[in-house]
């Protein structure tokens, strides 16, 4: 593997991790904008933008552009998160040159008017699709009361009236203001032709006019304050619960850490909370994850089940944090976790696709490039030191921020939001 | 575009399979254990039993305990799957080369030495009946599990999750019994994938497997299907719309020919059901149409989930797209359906898991395992023509739908002869 990068005189970066040998491309334009940069009058803005961008440029029709990606074999898609507006498409390296093309034409879409009143109504459908879905609203609520006045509270879908009520002029003002070619990295991994990479990106976006975006990390300022809310769900078959607490940002370095620690406490399976709760039944899924943006960091704790056992349940997932911290964590569940973690490095390292969010992502944010090598060391580097010390910095069981959803106003009581 | 390909059969004398290919240039390998104790087995009244038995036999086997069974495999950095569909018990892993040695006798335990501890079962039956309750808060998964259960014949409708009715009744005899029945050697299927030495392997697995006692075949009666039409009521803001018809199985040759045409209706975002009714008329998030294939009989499926008040219209602008495919297929619309199944072919070399997964779905549906190069070369002797043939020969008809959401819908022309 090789990583090659140029930057463009109008600031574009492109950036590749190249695989000799390997059977695919993949080609990202990766926007640093999502819903953190967002204001009222703007909230899910970003989200909707990426749809309008697939409905055509003055020269491409949105059926051309369907046409044009299934006829070249790709594998396309895009996604919007807090932080990130991501456009990717993966092809036969023969196609590098077609998807590069068709990709970079997308970043400067027409946002026509007709265009923009049909795709608002697939918007509302997907909004109205997550709603109906597990856990109900809960983890955006929970994200809302946890950043309270932090950017990072909005959530990237909008609201049914805030996507009612979004004009087509707001958005063209924002797609200017931060689709500027400083803001955008273009991404490759897998079998690149990087120098036809850097030619595509000069002739399709050397002419895009550079404009200063402001930087957007903002400190967390007020302390986590401890909050139970609850959704009522009457059709609901399981309660729903999410919980959120301070973890490493995305700038520390006890992030892989807590990863790990993450592995350990609250992974899928073989995790302490595993073993606790999901393991005899008592619980759909429970499990504890850590979560990164620019300027906060996040341990997310999610669980399911009958709604009379929300109440004990969280206790008991508050216990088990609390015996972590106190009893500390085993060198044999460390390993097991270790080896668990470095087996997944490897295993999405061998698929440009997945590299490709890798790459393009930590190249964005923090302009760093990390080989699976790279990131193996640094699996492989950990120490149970290190996880105690993320347990002492960002205590699992300290003020957190819980939102409940199910069939009713389950009979939680403040011991599941409260510190220790 | 040329990819070097290396595949490897052989079958042991109790008749287990083995399949091997080797991927150049990854580091992984990925291995999968398929016995032939699938959800079709489950019997009247015992829906779910085939799951149960899956989840026990991860309860500790042979000298490990259910928590040493996860703790080795995951130890070793096996990332590992269990899976109980109509057909098969499926237990699979993914894994850096090297450990394989570690991660094949811990398989072998689960296949051939569960422990069945009567201690268990209570947990195994509530992990299950939780998995059920999940099911129920997920309405495009219920409406698509009611459309397999009016479209196929009993037992191939049933849900492989279970019945909870059902799962409540089931014993330990009950799981002891059927994994004696079916989780055995004859019609089991081993397939490797990745960084593979299949001089290594065969030995091993020889080692492992070559003295388990074969048992016979069991064949399944197949009884009548539900009615055609059916209405789910559930109180949600989108409702969620499903439709099925018969379609030749994988093995028959003109599945090429039946798949096309579903990704010209509906399998890429130049479909005509995206382009239809997303893309013009902004009706929906989410629409499509696939394949879903058994042995003996398969599928097309469409689906659509979207607002109640504009449902009719949906299911009315997805038939009409429907009974308008026939005599209407476009070259074009065809070389883009090839271009994409053609680049997903190569692209799956990428993934040890996707390829030990498709050489293993192969053999079960065809007793042999295509190479990469049949598998294009039959893409490219897909013609327009051939599709509209098989279309005129395998007229669109006997619609099954499933409406699940707050109204019935009105169903037009679906069950036209």
């Amino acid at each position: 593997m090789r990583f090659l990068r140029e930057r463009l005189d109008n600031g574009l970066e492109v950036i590749a991790e190249v695989t000799d040998g390997a059977l695919s491309t993949s080609i990202g334009f990766f926007v640093r904008t999502g819903a953190r940069d967002e204001s009222d009058d703007l909230w899910g803005a970003s989200h909707f933008l990426e749809h309008m961008v697939f409905k055509g440029t003055k020269d491409l029709s949105a059926d051309e552009i369907n046409r044009r990606f299934d006829w070249m074999g790709a594998s396309a898609n895009a996604f919007t998160s807090e932080e990130d507006t991501v456009y990717h498409a993966a092809v036969l390296p023969s196609q590098q040159h077609e998807a590069v093309d068709l990709l970079a034409r997308m970043m400067r879409p027409a946002l026509r008017e007709e265009d923009f009143a049909t795709e608002k109504l697939v918007i509302l459908e997907e909004i109205r699709m997550y709603d109906d879905q597990p856990p109900f609203g809960a983890d955006d609520r929970c994200r809302a009361m946890f950043f309270g006045r932090h950017p990072l509270a909005r959530s990237v879908l909008g609201t049914v009236e805030s996507i009612q009520s979004l004009p087509v002029e707001t958005m063209r003002e924002y797609h200017a203001r931060r689709y500027s070619p400083g803001n955008i990295v273009l991404a490759a991994t897998g079998a690149v032709d990087f120098p036809a990479l850097v030619e595509s990106a000069k002739r399709l976006c050397g002419n895009w006019e550079q404009r200063d975006v402001p930087d957007r990390r903002v400190p967390m300022t007020a302390p986590v304050t401890a909050h139970l809310e609850q959704i009522v769900r009457p059709t609901a078959t399981l309660s729903y619960a999410v919980r959120m607490s301070p973890g490493p940002a995305g700038d520390d370095d006890d992030r892989f850490a807590a990863k790990l620690l993450s592995v350990v406490i609250g992974d899928d399976s073989g995790s302490r909370l595993y073993w606790a709760m999901v393991d005899s039944g008592a619980a759909e899924h429970a499990s504890c994850h850590h979560h990164d943006f620019l300027d906060a960091g996040l341990m997310i704790t999610q669980l399911s089940c009958d709604a009379a056992d929300v109440d004990p349940l969280l206790s008991r997932i508050l216990d088990v944090y609390r015996e972590a911290a106190t009893q500390g964590i085993g060198q044999r569940e460390f390993s097991q976790a270790r080896n668990k973690l470095a087996g997944r490095v490897v295993l999405e390292g061998e698929r440009p696709r997945r590299r490709l969010f890798h790459v393009g992502l930590e190249w964005s944010h923090g302009g760093i490039y990390r080989s699976v090598a790279d990131n193996l060391r640094i699996v492989e580097g950990l120490t149970v030191d290190d996880l105690q010390r993320v347990l002492t910095r960002w205590p699992l069981d300290g003020p957190g921020v819980t939102v409940l959803a199910g069939p009713s106003g389950a009979e939680a009581s403040s011991q599941a939001a409260a510190p220790a | 575009m040329t990819v070097k390909q290396t595949l490897f059969s052989t079958t042991l004398d109790n008749g287990i399979v083995l399949l091997g290919e080797e991927l150049p240039g990854l580091e992984s390998v990925a291995v999968a254990f398929h016995s032939p104790a699938g959800a079709i087995h489950d019997g009247r009244g015992r829906c779910g039993l085939a799951t149960l038995s899956g989840e026990m036999m991860l309860r500790g086997a042979g000298s490990r305990s259910s928590r040493q069974i996860v703790e080795d495999l995951e130890g070793a950095g096996v990332q590992w799957a269990q899976a109980v569909s109509m057909s098969h018990a499926s237990f699979s892993g993914a894994m850096v080369a090297r450990q394989l040695s570690d991660a094949l006798p811990i398989y072998a335990d689960i296949l051939r030495r569960p422990l069945l501890a009567e201690d268990e079962l209570e947990n195994a039956r509530q992990m299950v009946l939780q998995n059920l309750a999940g099911t129920e808060d997920d309405p495009a998964h219920r409406a698509i599990l009611s459309l397999r259960e009016i479209h196929y014949p009993s037992p191939w409708g049933m849900p492989s999750e279970g019945l909870s009715a059902d799962v409540e009744g089931l014993s330990i005899g009950d799981v002891r019994d059927f994994i004696t029945a079916h989780v055995r050697p004859r019609g089991a299927i081993i397939a490797i994938a990745g960084r593979i030495d299949w001089s290594d392997f065969v030995p091993r697995i020889e080692q492992l497997f070559g003295d388990w006692a074969t048992g016979a075949a069991e064949a399944v009666a197949t009884g009548p299907r539900g009615p055609r039409v059916k209405h789910v009521p559930h109180d949600s803001q989108q409702t969620h719309i499903a439709l099925a018809w018969s379609a030749p199985p994988y093995h028959s040759d003109d599945s090429y020919e039946a798949t096309a045409a579903l990704a010209v209706l509906g399998g890429g975002s130049s479909s005509r059901l995206f382009s239809e009714v997303r893309e013009r008329r902004g009706l929906c998030y989410s629409v499509s149409a696939g394949y879903q294939t058994h042995r003996d009989f398969a599928m097309a499926v469409c689906y659509s989930g979207t607002t109640a008040a504009r449902a009719q219209e949906t299911l009315d602008v997805m038939l009409a797209e429907i009974h308008r495919l026939p005599g209407t297929i476009q070259e074009a619309e065809l070389e883009r359906v090839k271009a994409r199944a053609k680049s997903a072919l190569v692209m799956q070399q990428e993934s040890s898991a996707a390829r030990a997964g498709a050489i293993a779905r192969q053999w079960y549906h065809l007793g042999t395992v295509r190479t990469l190069a049949e598998e294009l070369d039959r893409y490219d002797r897909l013609s327009v023509r051939s599709i509209e043939q098989w279309l005129e020969k395998h007229p669109i008809r006997d619609l099954s739908v499933v409406s699940l959401g707050r109204e019935p819908l009105e169903v037009r022309d679906a069950v036209s002869a």
